[in-house]
């Protein structure tokens, strides 16, 4: 079920409910989404705003209760789970707040994994990677092991493993969230970088400051969405 | 994820944390070491079963008075005679067994002496290696000649057999010239070991050593195997002719075809009881891994939602953490053999014969991957199954 869209994200009426014993939690209601190629747009709201849901939703790592949602064209609510995982390997990258680096990996292991989940031989994927890590100023530390890389550093190894596989979008829960100034301000000048370059680049944060330097802010509150410009 | 690939990630995941691979390697170790020397233990066994009853003849039945209370009808020479005449049996010897002081230069030792008749040596292959074996004209003439098994030879010598050839020696204070050694022979059959007893002609024996204490065990051959059964019917008839008071239940008769036969049977019995044990040490090593298992794939939770999250299927989780399972057991596998292998000599110490062979090896190796394989699957299995977001919300 792929249609060619110029949307990258594609999500109509998303519905999230949680079951909560009798009580239900009505944590999406009827959100409509799209993001088009090219676009560097953020996702603004408080904690509990249900913004964590939508991340994990457009991520394909959690499925909405009823909705539509098309990813660079794909029907992913009719994907197995195999396809899920083939998605977030090829047409997603993740940015964690917590990096989520692999700690018995060196930053370059950590970097060649998504291209090793999907078959690329060790050799190909070791020159990509050490590619992304020079380009984002990691050239020196491409042995290290990530309690021996600061949290910038981190962050960067962690957005060098997302950018890797040249993935449709770049999907940021929180990027700077453990972040001091002086990183979290590298790491946004990073994502203007790679939005230049024609990347699609969606960043979930409550923090309005990171989200003035995007493109385009869609803001949410108690599982509603409202877009401005 | 290729295959190569997906062992290198699990092996700098082991790497990495030595001494948890190591202790949970460590039971594996011992049950692995422990099917391999048990498997030692248990051809070592068989062996030495085999290698006990090698000279014994299958043919052979031996009658003798039971146990059980005092002969008041004791078996003789004319028995013997008697069965004979079964076309089922080839030869029979009356024999007289008794023990004593047995005395050379100095040295003193108890031991058993038995009395042939010269026919007897040949049957149960008994050769002279030193000096001459009995003959015809000892037993005729009573002549105070005794011949030395192989072991006891050495015992008296301490060592060097060949000094006690035409030396006196004394049963009981009883004195007679050794004519000769015998060739080592093993096992009898008749559950005395013919290397540690000295031989004395019939004769001797009845007059000389026993008297009135003399009361023989018949050494009987059957035709051939097959004739055994039905040779010990006959002697049984016989043996009911001329002992009316008792019969033939006051007699045992023990053939050493079923000897054998049950001597392995035993042996084999052994090894199946030691090779339980085994399996069960290795069943409880299993269940340490799956603990370590367990504990492993709680504490990285949130990598393997990491993993899924950058694409990993459910099955590469699977066979991440099934491979990691099997590489530890196999590895505490091949550890347990090459520690089997040098427990190989501890166990002579113990005077047990332990055959070291390729079976054990592989049973040990084999055990130990199914072992890796059974025991790591639910863990594994429960790591492939974790929902992404739930494995990368885990704290």
């Amino acid at each position: 079920m792929i249609y060619s869209s110029k949307y990258v994200i594609d999500a109509n009426n998303i519905v999230k409910i949680y079951q909560n014993g009798s009580e239900e939690l009505k944590v999406l209601d009827n959100v409509s989404i799209k993001v088009s190629k090219g676009d560097f747009m953020a996702i603004l709201g408080p904690s509990g705003s249900g913004k964590s849901t939508l991340m994990n939703i457009l991520g394909c790592l959690d499925l909405p209760t009823s909705g539509q949602y098309y990813l660079d064209g794909l029907d992913v609510l009719k994907a197995s789970e195999n396809e899920l995982a083939e998605v977030r390997n090829k047409k997603i990258g993740f940015i964690f707040q917590k990096f989520n680096l692999l700690p018995r990996l060196t930053a370059m292991q950590n970097v060649m994994l998504p291209l090793l989940y999907r078959g690329v031989d060790e050799e190909e994927a070791g020159e990509l990677a050490k590619e992304k890590l020079t380009i984002l100023g990691l050239g020196a530390r491409l042995h290290h092991r990530p309690n021996e890389l600061s949290g910038g550093q981190q962050q960067r190894v962690a957005i060098a493993r997302a950018i890797v596989g040249s993935p449709q979008l770049l999907l940021a829960d929180e990027p700077t969230g453990n972040l001091d100034s002086k990183s979290s301000r590298e790491v946004m000048e990073i994502f203007k970088e790679l939005n230049q370059q024609g990347n699609t680049i969606l960043i979930i944060t409550h923090d309005a400051e990171v989200a003035g330097q995007v493109k385009k802010i869609v803001h949410i509150r108690d599982g509603k969405v409202y877009e401005n410009n | 994820m290729q295959l190569t690939q997906l062992l290198k990630l699990v092996l700098i995941n082991i790497t990495q944390n030595k001494v948890r691979t190591f202790l949970t390697t460590l039971g594996v170790i011992v049950g692995t070491a422990t099917i391999f020397l048990v498997v030692a233990i248990g051809k070592g066994g068989e062996a030495r079963v085999n290698e006990q009853y090698s000279k014994l003849n299958v043919g052979t039945i031996i009658v003798m008075g039971s146990h059980r209370g005092r002969i008041v009808d004791p078996l003789t020479k004319k028995d013997a005679e008697l069965f004979l005449k079964s076309e089922n049996i080839a030869q029979a010897f009356p024999i007289l067994r008794g023990s004593g002081n047995i005395t050379f230069n100095n040295y003193s030792t108890t031991g058993n002496f038995i009395a042939i008749q010269p026919e007897f040596q040949r049957s149960n292959n008994l050769t002279a290696q030193q000096g001459r074996s009995l003959d015809k004209e000892d037993e005729q003439k009573r002549n105070k000649a005794a011949v030395v098994g192989a072991e006891l030879a050495n015992t008296l010598t301490d060592g060097y057999p060949s000094e006690i050839v035409g030396q006196t020696i004394s049963i009981n204070n009883r004195r007679l010239t050794v004519v000769g050694i015998y060739n080592r022979v093993g096992d009898s059959g008749s559950g005395m070991s013919y290397d540690d007893a000295v031989f004395v002609p019939y004769s001797v024996g009845e007059k000389f050593l026993l008297g009135t204490r003399a009361n023989p065990v018949i050494n009987v051959q059957a035709t051939s195997m097959d004739t055994v059964q039905a040779a010990i019917s006959d002697i049984t008839n016989i043996l009911d002719e001329t002992h009316r008071a008792g019969g033939a239940d006051q007699f045992r008769i023990l053939d050493a075809g079923s000897r054998l036969a049950a001597a392995q049977e035993s042996a084999r019995t052994m090894s199946l009881l030691l090779l339980a044990v085994a399996v069960v040490v290795l069943i409880v090593s299993g269940i340490g891994i799956m603990n370590v298992m367990f504990v492993t794939v709680k504490e990285r939770t949130r990598e393997i939602g990491t993993l899924k999250a950058i694409g990993a299927k459910k099955r590469e989780i699977l066979g991440q953490f099934l491979i990691e399972a099997v590489i530890i057991s196999l590895t505490g596998g091949i550890i347990g053999v090459a520690a089997g292998f040098l427990a190989l000599p501890v166990l002579s110490c113990f005077e047990l014969t332990a055959l070291p062979s390729l079976s054990g090896v592989l049973l040990g190796l084999i055990f130990s991957v199914v072992t890796g394989v059974f025991f790591g699957f639910y863990p594994a299995w429960k790591a492939a199954d974790l929902s992404p977001l739930e494995a990368l919300r885990y704290e």
